[in-house]
């Protein structure tokens, strides 16, 4: 007989949703990005070069705090999902 | 391309700048000869000669030769020192050349203030011959021989002029130190040091003893309108700079925080993973040990 787990069930279905709602946002973002700074008007190529300046004078030690975490909180995920893995067998 | 002899030594005072290199060379005559009648009239005047006492442009042309000749002779400090007495606007690096032209649009006959050397060196440009052991009572008596008695008179005129303008002005005869143009950098661009730029931190009096009165108002009156709208340029420069510097801080700081909340979401949806992810780990843990 069909065996629903309610928990893992509802874990997938947000899982999959989210992954797809947060890939779709963010390649639409970039596309309008490049679509934008791709365009042939006067100015843009001073707009591109500006960017680029602007990431370049970017300091990494004003967020490596933030950063570092990230890192951790990404670490800690997989060893869950290891975890998770060795008790399901 | 310009004429061998034009790039050299034809170019305006100070709007040429590289150094005009006085070679006496046999040639030089033979390709001044070939100008038009006009144009060595012009070059002449640049001289300090006057064409018409010369009755053919051979005499012309060995007159200019003649000039090189001197001004190339002269001693570079001694033609400074005229500078600075005169206070004519040259540039620190202008060239002997440069310095004799400007000295010789120097009118004046007050010879206070001016060096011994930089005496002599007036006194030769303004073609008084004087012997190595002159002295300086005697080369300004010369040198006041040389202009003529109505060129005094009007000097005079104009003196007087200038006095009661200046008088009228009310401007007090404040001598300022004598500053030199901003260098010339390369050829084409020494406008810096133009032929026609008034003269700098000279008193209306001088100017209109020198040019007479509605040449020394209009010098006094362009000149002042070029200083002013040479501040309010700077000033209107320095408005935009300090805008731009002030749109690029401000677009720094969005950048910053933008990228400061784009990792507060992360760290969020991190977070959320795995207190989820820990959730689902002992939910699975409880279903395999004690679900059975």
């Amino acid at each position: 007989m069909f065996d629903l787990d309610p928990f893992h069930f509802f874990r997938l279905t947000v899982g999959w949703v989210a992954t797809i709602y947060a890939t779709v946002v963010l390649v639409q973002t970039l596309w309008g990005w490049v679509d934008y700074l791709s365009g042939g008007e006067r100015y843009m190529t001073v707009v591109r070069r500006y960017l680029v300046l602007h990431a370049l004078r970017l300091r990494f030690k004003t967020f490596w705090g933030d950063v570092l975490i990230c890192v951790l909180l990404c670490w800690v995920f997989v060893l869950v999902w290891m975890a998770h893995n060795a008790i399901e067998g | 391309m310009l004429p061998e002899w034009r790039s050299a030594e034809h170019l305006p005072a100070v709007a040429a700048s590289p150094a005009p290199v006085i070679v006496s060379s046999g040639s030089a005559p033979r390709q001044l000869a070939d100008l038009p009648k006009d144009e060595l009239d012009t070059l002449g005047e640049e001289y300090g000669l006057e064409p018409r006492r010369f009755k053919t442009p051979q005499e012309l042309v060995a007159a200019i030769h003649g000039r090189r000749q001197l001004i190339a002779s002269l001693d570079r400090a001694a033609l400074i020192d005229v500078v600075r007495w005169g206070r004519r606007p040259v540039p620190v690096n202008a060239t002997q050349e440069q310095l004799a032209f400007e000295i010789l649009r120097v009118k004046s006959m007050r010879f206070d203030g001016l060096s011994e050397r930089g005496l002599i060196a007036l006194a030769r440009l303004r073609g008084v011959e004087i012997g190595p052991d002159e002295a300086v009572p005697v080369i300004v008596k010369r040198l006041k021989k040389t202009e003529g008695f109505w060129a005094k008179i009007n000097r005079k005129r104009r003196a007087v002029l200038g006095s009661i303008v200046s008088g009228l002005v009310g401007e007090s005869e404040s001598s300022k130190e004598y500053q030199f143009l901003p260098p010339q950098e390369q050829q084409g661009q020494g406008s810096a040091g133009g032929a026609h730029v008034p003269p700098r931190d000279r008193s209306i009096k001088e100017e209109i003893e020198e040019s007479g009165l509605f040449g020394g108002i209009a010098a006094r009156v362009k000149k002042t309108a070029d200083q002013y709208i040479n501040q309010k340029l700077d000033d209107i420069e320095s408005r935009i700079d300090r805008k731009l510097d002030e749109i690029d801080r401000r677009l720094a700081e969005w950048r910053d925080k933008e990228i400061a909340n784009r990792l507060r979401i992360l760290k969020i949806t991190l977070w959320a993973s795995v207190i989820v992810a820990t959730c689902s780990l002992i939910y699975t843990y409880l279903k395999v040990h004690f679900g059975k």
